[in-house]
């Protein structure tokens, strides 16, 4: 990869601000006390989203060590840049990175505000789950070792602990956004949709109507809950597990987009793709859900199927034995097995009713990481094998990036990306 | 941490001394003796008296939630303790500081229509261009080093509610407690969950029906000053007999629980202060001299 004396640092258009500062008489107007040229080499492009774009750079002049700087595009008005105020999300992440300190949390090394943008600099971290999952598919499927699985899921559920018991709902946890640093450990990414949960002035469902990527949605979401708990970040967590075991998202549903009225349209197919798998929920499972806004249109779906179509009881049992068969997960072999305990928190994770859904605590207490030797702190620990490094690339074009959703990563496709691939090669 | 107070931002960096405060204070004169010999301000107290009461007008045209204004209050009091106010425009400071507020307390309001009801209260200093307030929230948040998260006493205030069994005449009381706090340095100076204590102990030792708590301060603040602080000394003195049995409950739970007696009697001679100092207060004293500062340095501009 990169070493320090890498010579392309400043080739990355675009990421240094263009100063413009000198023209202005001093003492008005606000000037950036820290510049983000004078601390940091820019080695490469890391992504981008809605938000802006991601970078890896280096530091200089004594700040040691390598560092991925997110930068929040302003919005742009015609030619030259103005200040509009800041979005409330790149607020909160601001805020809450940097109140926030726990080693399973990404770690916020400084904000730089210069020149209209927004550098929040974080520690580098090689890996994310994303990538990590995608590499165990090539170039034939072999699976995720069952101890690296638990180390994994420990280290999240330690993370979310922490948010949790800070009042913080990370609200968009999926496998890109769970990042692993080069010695194994993680790190929960991308607060940018977090929000403190005590008691919130508004309901938490105004503001922003969509949150969590679709197939990592908590079933009382896809029912029109406007009461957000800590529970919808285990449902992701559960789904996240499932995936690190079979490799494949386990809920692959498609998303229904908002129509012009933007009214949030019941997602028909992602809650049909948990029904096949977890059977329908009923109000004896689920007490709340009759009260769901959402409800009539569950009963419609169930009803529109052949009888029998839905089972009333989960097949969640049957889709993890197949899964531990189909990825040879058995006690002998040598990936090891996630066995009868993984499955009791799998399932305690994919609750339907979030009130009966194992907490952060419990599931970190589950049997599943009692059973077996000590978890260690570095995933890693006794694999063989070696994972990509995170692709880093000079081309920064701007393309306009605002039409897809999600974090884009160059040269590993995000989710929706590989679900289309993944149709591809069926089809 | 944004539940837990000891680790918070606001513990670590955001707690002063008094000393240190005036020491700051001092070392902004040091650097522009010619500003403040040229632009004589109203005494600190009666500043904080004038921002706090620029920032409630504000609120009360955009019907804002308590939480999001006792935000923007200190966040106005962060901010100058980084800057010199001759250097700055403090309308902007205060209309910037409630823009700002309201996004992290989560009830957001438009820039423009803040914008606008600002340059309602305070044309002459208000640009009707939004950069403007978009600039001041980058310095803002700069000089905060995006330490937003604020810990405000009202969340202590009702959960000691049912444990102290406060009626709620009291309840109410200590909240306007609070809320008098936001005028003074108070925020910079103790941690919120004293400052709750100090206003449940004012409210209870002082009935609600003795005073008209707006409005008309000094009684109170005679009050306070003479039979409320007996009554504080006498919280440190467990044998103390007196008091009746409702304030003697008050002082056993006191007493157990781990509350530096010191800071909260402290704080109610700081709260005596505000009150007596505001019968000096002149709005358009106040006004005068910061808008022909504002004015004389193009601050506005």
């Amino acid at each position: 990869m990169f070493g320090k004396s890498f010579p392309f640092y400043n080739s990355v258009a675009g990421f240094y601000p263009q100063s413009t500062d000198s023209r202005r008489p001093p003492g008005t107007g606000y000037t950036s006390k820290v510049r983000v040229r004078d601390r940091y080499h820019i080695v490469g492009f890391i992504s981008s989203g809605t938000y802006g774009r991601v970078y890896k750079a280096i530091g200089k002049n004594g700040q040691k060590g390598e560092f991925a700087i997110k930068k929040f595009k302003p919005d742009k008005e015609g030619e030259v840049v103005q200040y509009t105020g800041l979005s409330q999300s790149a607020i909160r992440e601001m805020a809450l990175c940097s109140e926030l300190d726990h080693a399973n949390v990404v770690q916020l090394a400084e904000i730089i505000l210069e020149d209209k943008c927004i550098f929040m600099v974080f520690e580098y971290t090689e890996h994310d789950l994303l990538q990590i999952i995608h590499h165990h598919t090539q170039p034939q499927r072999h699976a995720i070792p069952a101890a690296m699985v638990k180390s994994i899921l420990f280290q999240l559920l330690n993370g979310l602990l922490y948010l949790h018991t800070n009042w913080v709902l990370h609200r968009d946890l999926k496998p890109a956004n769970i990042l692993v640093t080069s010695s194994g450990a993680i790190r929960i990414g991308d607060l940018g949709l977090a929000r403190l949960f005590y008691k919130p002035l508004n309901s938490l469902f105004s503001g922003d109507k969509v949150v969590v990527t679709i197939w990592y949605r908590a079933p009382e979401l896809l029912m029109g809950s406007r009461h957000y708990t800590p529970a919808v970040d285990l449902w992701a967590v559960g789904c996240i597990f499932a995936e690190l075991l079979s490799l494949r998202p386990i809920f692959k549903g498609e998303e229904a987009k908002m129509d012009s009225k933007k009214t949030v349209p019941f997602q028909r197919n992602q809650m049909m793709k948990i029904m096949e798998i977890m059977g329908l929920p009923t109000k004896e499972t689920w007490p709340g859900i009759v009260s769901m806004p959402e409800y009539a249109q569950l009963q419609s779906l169930a009803v529109s199927r052949a009888p029998g179509h839905f089972s009333r009881s989960s097949n969640l049992e049957g889709w993890y034995q197949s899964c531990l068969k189909n990825n040879g997960y058995f006690a002998n072999a040598s990936a090891g097995t996630p066995g009868a305990d993984g499955y009791d928190l799998l399932a305690r994770l994919l609750e339907y009713d979030p009130t009966k859904r194992i907490t952060a605590q419990e599931a970190l207490e589950h049997p599943y990481f009692r059973s077996g030797g000590a978890i260690s702190a570095n995933c890693f620990e006794g694999f063989e094998g070696k994972y990509p490094h995170r692709r880093v690339t000079q081309d920064d074009n701007d393309i306009r990036s605002g039409s897809l959703p999600g974090t884009k990563r160059s040269g590993l496709p995000d989710d929706t990306l590989m679900g289309r691939a993944a149709k591809r090669l069926k089809e | 941490m944004a539940a837990n107070y000891w680790a918070s931002t606001q513990r670590r960096h955001w707690l002063f001394t008094r000393e240190k405060l005036a020491e700051i204070r001092e070392s902004f004169k040091e650097k522009d003796k010619v500003a403040h010999s040229q632009f004589p301000l109203p005494d600190q107290r009666l500043l904080n008296i004038y921002f706090s009461q620029q920032l409630i007008k504000l609120g009360k045209r955009m019907s804002t939630r308590q939480q999001a204004l006792a935000t923007a209050q200190v966040y106005v009091k962060r901010f100058y303790t980084k800057n010199e106010i001759r250097h700055t425009n403090p309308y902007l400071v205060v209309t910037t500081a409630f823009y700002l507020a309201c996004k992290m307390e989560e009830c957001p309001q438009h820039i423009r229509f803040v914008v606008g009801e600002a340059r309602g209260l305070w044309p002459e200093f208000i640009a009707p261009d939004v950069s403007k307030l978009g600039e001041c929230e980058f310095s803002l948040i700069s000089e905060m080093s995006s330490q937003l998260i604020v810990h405000h006493p009202y969340r202590t205030l009702s959960e000691l509610q049912p444990e102290l069994s406060l009626t709620s005449d009291e309840v109410a009381l200590a909240w306007s407690v609070i809320n008098d706090h936001y005028l003074t340095d108070l925020p910079l100076l103790y941690p919120p969950h004293v400052i709750a204590v100090m206003a449940i102990i004012v409210a209870v030792v002082f009935k609600p029906s003795q005073t008209s708590f707006h409005g008309s301060a000094a009684p109170l603040a005679g009050a306070m000053r003479d039979g409320g602080l007996n009554i504080l000394a006498a919280l440190s003195d467990k044998n103390g007999s007196g008091p009746p049995a409702r304030i003697q409950r008050l002082v056993a739970w006191l007493a157990e629980s781990e509350i530096d007696i010191k800071a909260v009697i402290e704080c109610t001679q700081e709260l005596v202060s505000l009150y007596e100092i505001w019968e000096q207060y002149s709005e358009k004293h106040c006004k005068e001299l910061l808008g022909r500062m504002v004015k004389t340095k193009n601050l506005d501009k």
